[in-house]
């Protein structure tokens, strides 16, 4: 943060950050692609799971990133949200799980091809 | 050298070591621990962004609910043998390591050089308060039941539906 | 002297003090006094040789958790099965990072006066670190359960993980109605307030009943340890354990009942102070600590009383106190807490 945009936050009310603003950025990217990676690179349908709740995650920093940048409350409400409605369709993706591996005894998603041609 | 690169440091790099190892493990259990530590990272880096109640949420929520119900259908599947863990296919483990490196460097590019940040809201209703012995805590009470007073009950209805659901997909049929 | 300076010097030595008295002093004579006063209750002498009235009963039990054989399970998860101690260990000494437990101690050095405030750290999150380390608790107990390879402790370790999140619910939502009329997540805030009213105990006296018997719960404490029931699991998620790790989840469980204890004095009965005394300045302080202290260790009696009097709750049972019972009425304290601020002015 340059000078000038450091004392136009200070005289808003905003303290200043010691730390880059974009070093927080590059960090939740990378745990982003890190997600996506794990994504498409596995078969258990539950990492696959968890590598996506990773991308949400990292998501959350972003948006609390930009809260702090802006001074504004309106990004820790949207991770509030985000974080309620993981939970929700955390508990509903497992059940899918085990209603799934309760059907094939499986939960490779190479091997639930059922409606395939 | 002052104490908070000194602890977004230390947090960073947890956070990026222990979603790397989340990849690299041979075990769903494991897999499902690296994740706690690194959201256990993230949490200290929320609280270095001025957001500690956010952290305390996720650390409640997300490591030590949502986690932990991972871990009970890991163990109840008692998945250690079912699933192989990473694709096998080497046409797909290529592109699939390429699009992830592609996307990831075009990101880290842009956000690295997004220069001067945007302008500060500065005397809105939403601003986050820079003293005070409550830190932010108040404002965001005030938001969720002023701005935010719809999506806080729709997520209430979205929360029962979650539990309805749940108990129903989960429910044994006898035949 | 610098500030800074001086505020690191007073944490650490607040942090010692923390672990001195709780670590070294109280968690081994925890032990005696639960059997002593289990022989009270039973109408028999209790351990009462060694040294003056058994009191050296402590250093006889330390020295034999060191000494005895560690025993691992072939096929246990090595890493997993030693870590599991830890990770139960360790929230349930940190949860005291934020119990104030003293007004505060003025100190003039130099001529100049700081007054150090008698809480480690005072988050402005206050309850809700505590909650967090109460949830990372939960794992300690499901790995050891899981790594242990055997059947008893994974049932032993998924019952008590299921009853912890369940009463952890009924916990939270009960005390929110603290923290509602206080104004304030802090919990030095909660103190300030109780001593101006009254005792939250008696405004919110079905909070505080929930909140207590949710403490028993957590701590997997009678009437609720059925995971570690002697009669039908072995000994529960500890059962492979022997020695210093078996060690450590004892004390450990002994840890978090001092916390309990702690947290229920202060959300609920006035914490470190008494109605209408002013405790400021030095012997003020040394005495709120000595308040605090007393009301502790009688909470602390209320867990060991409780558990050799009533039986053992069965798990269904349980589970629907904890989800049919108590999350309603806490809802219901709720209603009622709001109900009271909105009646006296309300704040906001």
């Amino acid at each position: 943060m340059n000078p000038a945009t450091m004392s136009a936050a200070a005289a808003a009310g905003v303290s200043v950050m010691s730390v880059a603003p974009s070093a927080y950025l590059v960090v939740g990217t990378i745990l982003f692609a890190i997600g996506l990676a794990g994504a498409l690179l596995k078969r258990n349908a539950l990492s696959i799971f968890l590598s996506i709740e990773l991308m949400m995650n990292a998501v959350n920093l972003l948006f609390l990133t930009y809260a702090r940048m802006r001074g504004d409350a309106a990004g820790q409400m949207v991770v509030f949200f985000v974080i309620a409605i993981a939970a929700a369709e955390a508990a509903i993706g497992l059940a899918i799980f085990v209603a799934l591996f309760r059907a094939r005894q499986t939960v490779d998603v190479d091997k639930i091809n059922f409606l395939k041609w | 050298m002052n104490g908070e690169l000194l602890v977004f440091a230390a947090a960073s790099a947890v956070a990026i070591v222990s979603a790397l190892a989340m990849l690299f493990q041979k075990t769903p259990v494991k897999s499902v621990l690296s994740l706690v530590v690194t959201f256990f990272a993230l949490a200290v880096l929320s609280v270095l962004l001025a957001a500690p109640f956010v952290a305390a949420l996720q650390v409640i929520v997300y490591a030590g609910a949502i986690l932990v119900l991972f871990l009970f259908v890991i163990m109840l599947l008692n998945l250690t043998q079912e699933a192989a863990e990473r694709e096998t296919r080497v046409v797909h483990r290529f592109l699939s390591a390429v699009s992830v490196l592609a996307l990831g460097g075009i990101l880290v590019g842009v956000t690295w050089r997004s220069g001067a940040p945007p302008v500060p809201v500065s005397a809105s209703l939403n601003a986050i308060p820079a003293t005070g012995v409550d830190g932010e805590i108040p404002m965001l009470g005030r938001l969720l039941f002023t701005d935010y007073l719809l999506p806080f009950e729709a997520l209430s209805v979205l929360l029962l539906l979650a539990v309805v659901g749940a108990l129903l997909l989960s429910k044994r049929r006898f035949e | 002297m610098d500030p800074l300076l001086f505020d690191a010097i007073a944490a650490i030595a607040k942090i010692l003090f923390v672990w001195a008295v709780v670590l070294a002093a109280l968690l081994p004579n925890l032990v005696l006094l639960e059997r002593r006063g289990a022989a009270l209750i039973q109408d028999r002498p209790g351990p009462n040789r060694v040294g003056p009235f058994g009191l050296f009963q402590a250093l006889a039990d330390v020295v034999k958790m060191f000494m005895k054989e560690d025993m691992v399970p072939i096929y246990a998860d090595r890493l997993l099965y030693n870590l599991a101690p830890l990770i139960m260990m360790i929230p349930a000494l940190t949860t005291f990072a934020v119990i104030p437990f003293g007004s505060q101690i003025p100190l003039t050095i130099g001529g100049v006066t700081h007054t150090i405030p008698l809480i480690i750290a005072d988050v402005n999150v206050g309850i809700l670190y505590v909650f967090a380390l109460t949830s990372l608790g939960v794992y300690g107990i499901v790995l050891a359960g899981w790594s242990s390879n055997d059947k008893f402790s994974l049932m032993g370790g998924i019952r008590s993980s299921a009853q912890i999140i369940s009463y952890e619910l009924a916990m939270g939502i009960a005390a929110t109605g603290v923290f509602l009329a206080a104004g304030s997540l802090r919990l030095p805030a909660v103190v300030e307030y109780q001593q101006t009213h009254l005792w939250n105990c008696i405004p919110q006296l079905l909070g505080c009943i929930i909140f207590v018997v949710s403490a028993f719960a957590e701590t997997n404490r009678l009437p609720f340890d059925l995971a570690e029931a002697e009669a039908e699991l072995v000994a529960g998620f500890h059962t492979e354990y022997s020695a210093f790790k078996f060690g450590m989840f004892f004390m450990g469980e002994y840890a978090n009942l001092v916390a309990a204890s702690a947290l229920i004095v202060t959300l609920y009965f006035g914490g470190w102070s008494l109605p209408g005394l002013a405790l400021t300045g030095l012997w003020g302080g040394i005495a709120s600590i000595g308040i605090f202290a007393v009301k502790t260790f009688c909470f602390i009696w209320l867990f060991i009383w409780v558990r050799w009097t009533l039986p053992r709750f069965r798990y269904d049972q349980l589970m629907a106190l904890g989800w049919k019972a108590f999350l309603p009425l806490s809802l219901l304290n709720l209603l009622w807490t709001g109900w009271l601020v909105l009646a006296g002015g309300g704040k906001f």
